[in-house]
């Protein structure tokens, strides 16, 4: 497993971790003790952020050659991955309020930064993930 | 013999003795290899399974590391073409 592949995966997990436990924290908020207050399970997702440190968790790998034509190939198709699915959610984002509230409707721009909390999160996860993808599984590790 | 598909192309494939070439040629590794031809071993393990067609520098850096012509390494097939079964059966 390469250092692009660690910090993929340590994005993909911290992501996760965040995520599953925003959404848990959120419901069990809901129900408890409503709406504004509830939305402070989603302070959980600033696990995520621990990802960020993974360029500095992991060092350089080893070997007289650590980036090749096929890695810069697997990370140009992942940043056109993670481009489309932001493009994706800043479009829902933007579009279903739309639809739902109407076009006489307006939102408070305090939104605006969660909106673009959210995109950079999918950013950063499709990345990985398309990452991790393109590289199989473990490392192709097969003879030496 | 090793064979990758190249995405959006079904029916076309190359197929490679990178593998068999690299036993011929006093069996060096995976890893000299790759620091031969000046890429990662990962990439050697993608070319030789198929799952990477590599760039026409890279496959000539492999074809010269073995001192063959590339198509000794590299073999471009293309089932679509209807010419393909009579090309393959020719001398």
């Amino acid at each position: 497993m390469n250092r692009a592949q660690k910090i993929a995966w340590l994005l993909v997990i911290t992501i996760s971790l965040g995520a599953v436990l925003s959404c848990i924290a959120f419901t069990v908020g809901y129900f408890k003790v409503g709406m504004p207050k509830a939305l402070a399970g989603l302070g959980f997702m600033s696990i995520a952020g621990i990802g960020g440190f993974g360029p500095l968790i992991f060092g350089k790998d080893k070997g007289n050659v650590t980036f090749d034509e096929r890695d810069k190939q697997i990370k140009r198709r992942a940043a056109l991955a993670s481009f489309g699915a932001s493009y994706l959610v800043v479009g829902a984002v933007c579009m279903i309020p739309f639809f739902i509230l109407g076009p006489k409707a307006s939102i408070s721009v305090t939104w605006l930064p969660s909106i673009f909390g959210a995109a950079a999160t999918c950013t950063f996860f499709t990345y990985s993930v398309a990452i991790l993808v393109q590289y199989g599984r473990g490392g192709e590790d097969g003879e030496k | 013999m090793a064979k990758s598909e190249s995405s959006g192309e079904r029916g076309r494939t190359i197929t490679n003795q990178v593998r068999r070439l690299r036993f011929e040629n006093g069996e060096i590794t995976q890893q000299q290899l790759a620091d031969r031809v000046g890429v990662t071993r990962q990439t050697i393990i993608a070319v030789e399974s198929g799952k990477y067609a590599p760039s026409l520098p890279l496959a000539f850096k492999i074809a010269r590391t073995f001192t063959v012509p590339i198509e000794k390494v590299f073999q471009y097939e293309d089932s679509d073409n209807p010419l393909h079964e009579i090309l393959k059966t020719e001398p």
